[in-house]
């Protein structure tokens, strides 16, 4: 999976870039498996592509397109997906995308992070060797893709506000 | 000759009507598109603030690409504070989304008789009622927008209460802090009661080339890695200034009095990443990410730059970094134009130390230098155009007409826009830049960065001399600021950060910039031809102003920089011809003195 450091993000999208740039030769968001949340308001930001959580309730496509590759990694047999978005909503932190009739899921570039790469704060890594993590508390999360992203980051984020309000500071 | 061409949405307020259209087929994106739209379709002598005003926001082919650092939109109409070409650029997330929405440049016209926004949802274009936004600042707006339009990714571009109250600096902001600040394009938003813009694109930029494309890209993260300003940059971002201004002897300290401040290490960037920044962010696709969120007792946010410290502090002769930085953001917030609002705030200052103003004049509010009442309080003051806000609000050249002869000698404006926070004296190119170029004063226009590097060879390769790359003689710059203006209005056009591209010495050059649209475009353009279409909208942008009345006598400085040596520090004694300068300039243009 790709893990994002939250601390260390600093909401550039250039993983968005590589990541649509790699897969289709093209740049725009919409064809990122890896999104950047942005909290603008209370300084938040980060990455999240497939987390390859414990729960993996994407898993319960209509048509058993998807299955678990040897990395952990969700791969999707096209000829099977009807493009229902059932997976993209049941995602609990907004990690696969859709476009053009199908989801977008980080495949891992093969083996090639592409977003890992690209990352110019070290904020990104590949893990390869991860147990998977729950997130069964975000299994109940309200709304699209797009604010299960923010709802995630916002609450990852809540004690690192606490340590600024405490006084940390980048150089301290 | 046509290079590129984008889709253009027209935007008539006054009827809620959109059509699609091209952009103008002589330019390459950006400020070009723009400066041509206002050139060919605006009425000569308008209100600027009336429904006649054209307000352009244009991007360009490259923006949303894989080239870093291409993340500006381009906000151009005939300036309320100026009364000539008015135009500036924001960085940020909002430019890339437009460009993948499909448009190129949108151009508004009319005026709506009811606050509205504008929704872009890729081919979905609407005029949407914007009633329950009043009042609201940037933040609030764009959050607002972002939760009832159940999207927290919508890139939004909005005004604040100065924008609405036509403050004449007001700003058009993305990304709660990213401004497209200077000329007050935010209060002709405002006088269009055009509130917002919010975007969600989908559509791809593709290289017609890409190997020869992400071959530039590539080439190009790599230049900027390895240039020598990478570092600090990275670091500090703009706020490294401070102590290099310091180091040269142009800090404006207690507005233009003197080069010495003597509480530097308790406001410069050092001391802002010791006390106040929490985390570095970033503007898109960007390998610096200079940028800073700063948390403080009195609010957070994102900034400030150099501008808005520097002019919060060594200017007002504050030095209390944590007020400064909480005026930033507050600033910010209601939409006005950090330069400006810094500016007025050290000029008011100035003229109470003389004795011009009293505090009992402005509502008996304390305007000693430094003061936190003054800085806390004015700009909202300004913003709400409350007591003596509404005059301030109209921007020193015309506030000083009101407190007298003696009041207007102090200001730091050129043709109505306030100066930036360096002391033009000792940084002569850039004095010259503020004097001449077409937005009025200003140094982010192009900046005549070489003359501070000593390096001779590399003056000689880009302008042909080699005095150019000195920062104290007055030789060579005219073809140093006819160079500068050159690539301030490529980056204008390719959208790129000009702290990258101007600012970073020499990182990018026409031949580059020739490469990259040669590769995004698939067919060769050439070094030449870029160059030719910014003389060309350099001309165009003179010939506008000319037109709004523009005198030849409006191309200097203010006397207090002319006349008055620099008093104290390392460029002491430094004075400055500045009609010389001018004369050379013009030269270089081909222009006639009168």
């Amino acid at each position: 999976m790709i893990h994002c450091e939250l601390r260390i993000c600093v909401g550039c999208r250039m993983c968005e870039v590589a990541c649509s740039s790699f897969h289709f030769g093209s740049v725009t968001r919409a064809m990122s498996r890896i999104r950047v949340a942005k909290l603008e308001s209370v300084g938040l930001e980060m990455a999240i592509a497939c987390l390859s959580c414990l729960e993996k309730p994407c898993l319960e496509c209509p048509t058993t397109a998807l299955s678990v590759g040897d990395k952990g990694e969700i791969i999707l047999d096209e000829d099977l997906c009807t493009s229902c978005q059932i997976c993209v909503d049941a995602c609990p932190v907004g990690a696969i995308g859709f476009y053009d009739h199908l989801p977008l899921y980080c495949d891992l570039c093969d083996g090639a992070t592409s977003c890992v790469t690209a990352c110019p704060s070290g904020a990104l890594s590949y893990i390869e060797d991860h147990r998977d993590s729950s997130l069964v508390s975000f299994l109940q999360t309200d709304g699209n893709p797009n604010q299960k992203r923010a709802n995630y980051v916002s609450v990852q984020g809540e004690p690192i506000r606490e340590e600024w309000k405490d006084g940390l500071r980048v150089d301290s | 000759m046509s290079i590129c061409r984008g889709t253009s949405l027209r935007v008539d307020l006054t009827y809620g009507k959109v059509e699609k259209s091209q952009t103008p087929d002589n330019g390459i994106g950006g400020r070009t598109w723009n400066s041509i739209t206002l050139m060919n379709e605006l009425k000569p002598g308008i209100d600027p603030l009336g429904p006649e005003n054209i307000l352009c926001i244009a991007v360009g082919p490259l923006t949303g690409s894989e080239l870093i650092g291409t993340c500006r939109f381009i906000a151009s109409a005939k300036s309320p504070l100026t009364g000539i070409l008015g135009d500036s650029g924001a960085r940020g997330f909002f430019a890339p989304e437009l460009r993948w929405a499909g448009y190129q440049q949108i151009v508004f016209t009319g005026a709506s008789d009811r606050w509205t926004y504008l929704f872009i949802d890729d081919d979905k274009v609407e005029l949407r009622d914007a009633s329950h936004l009043v009042g609201l600042d940037i933040t609030e707006t764009t959050v607002q927008l972002q939760d009832e339009l159940h999207d927290p990714d919508l890139q939004v571009a909005a005004i604040g209460p100065a924008g609405e109250n036509l403050v004449r600096y007001s700003i058009i902001s993305c990304n709660l802090a990213r401004a497209a600040g200077r000329t007050g394009m935010g209060a002709v938003m405002g006088s269009k009661k055009l509130k917002a813009i919010v975007v969600r694109g989908s559509k791809p930029v593709t290289a017609v080339d890409p190997k020869r494309f992400k071959n530039t890209c590539e080439q190009f993260k790599q230049r900027i890695e390895e240039n020598d300003e990478f570092e600090d940059r990275h670091k500090f971002g703009t706020t490294k200034i401070m102590d290099e201004l310091a180091e040269m002897g142009v800090l404006p300290a207690y507005h233009y009095r003197t080069a010495l401040f003597d509480d530097l290490k308790k406001v410069n960037g050092t001391a802002l990443r010791r006390e106040h920044v929490v985390k570095a962010k970033s503007c898109y696709n960007c390998n610096i990410y200079c940028s800073r969120y700063t948390y403080t007792k009195y609010n957070e946010g994102e900034g400030p730059e150099y501008e808005a410290q520097a002019g919060f502090t060594v200017k007002c002769g504050n030095p209390d970094l944590e007020l400064a930085v909480a005026v930033s953001n507050t600033v910010n917030r209601l939409g006005l134009d950090c330069i400006s609002m810094g500016e007025v705030i050290a000029w008011l200052m100035e003229c109470r130390h003389e004795g011009i103003v009293s505090d009992a004049e402005v509502g008996d509010i304390d305007l000693s230098w430094g003061s936190k009442e003054a800085l806390l309080r004015l700009p909202e003051m300004v913003a709400h155009r409350e007591g003596i806000g509404d005059l301030l609000a109209e921007g020193t050249k015309r506030a000083a007409k009101q407190f007298g002869e003696e009041a207007q000698k102090l200001t730091a404006e050129v043709k109505g826009l306030e100066l930036f926070s360096a002391d033009p004296r000792g940084i002569k190119g850039y004095a010259l830049m503020n004097a001449v170029n077409s937005r009025g004063g200003d140094h982010y226009r192009g900046e005549p960065s070489i003359e501070l590097t000593g390096d001779e060879e590399l003056a000689l390769k880009r302008t042909g001399n080699r005095d150019a790359a000195h920062r104290l003689k007055e030789e060579g710059k005219g073809v140093l600021v006819n160079y500068a203006e050159h690539m301030g209005i490529l980056s204008d056009s390719m959208t790129l950060c000009k702290n990258i591209s101007c600012c970073m010495v020499d990182v990018i050059g026409f031949d580059f910039a020739a490469e990259a649209y040669s590769g995004l475009l698939g067919r060769d353009i050439k070094a030449q031809q870029l160059w030719e279409i910014c003389s060309y909208v350099s001309q165009v942008e003179r010939e506008f102003n000319i037109r709004e009345g523009l005198q030849p006598e409006d191309d200097t400085l203010p006397a207090r920089f002319v006349d008055y040596p620099i008093p104290d520090g390392p460029a002491k004694g430094t004075t400055i011809d500045i009609d010389r300068m001018v004369k050379d300039y013009y030269k270089e243009k081909g222009w006639k003195n009168n």
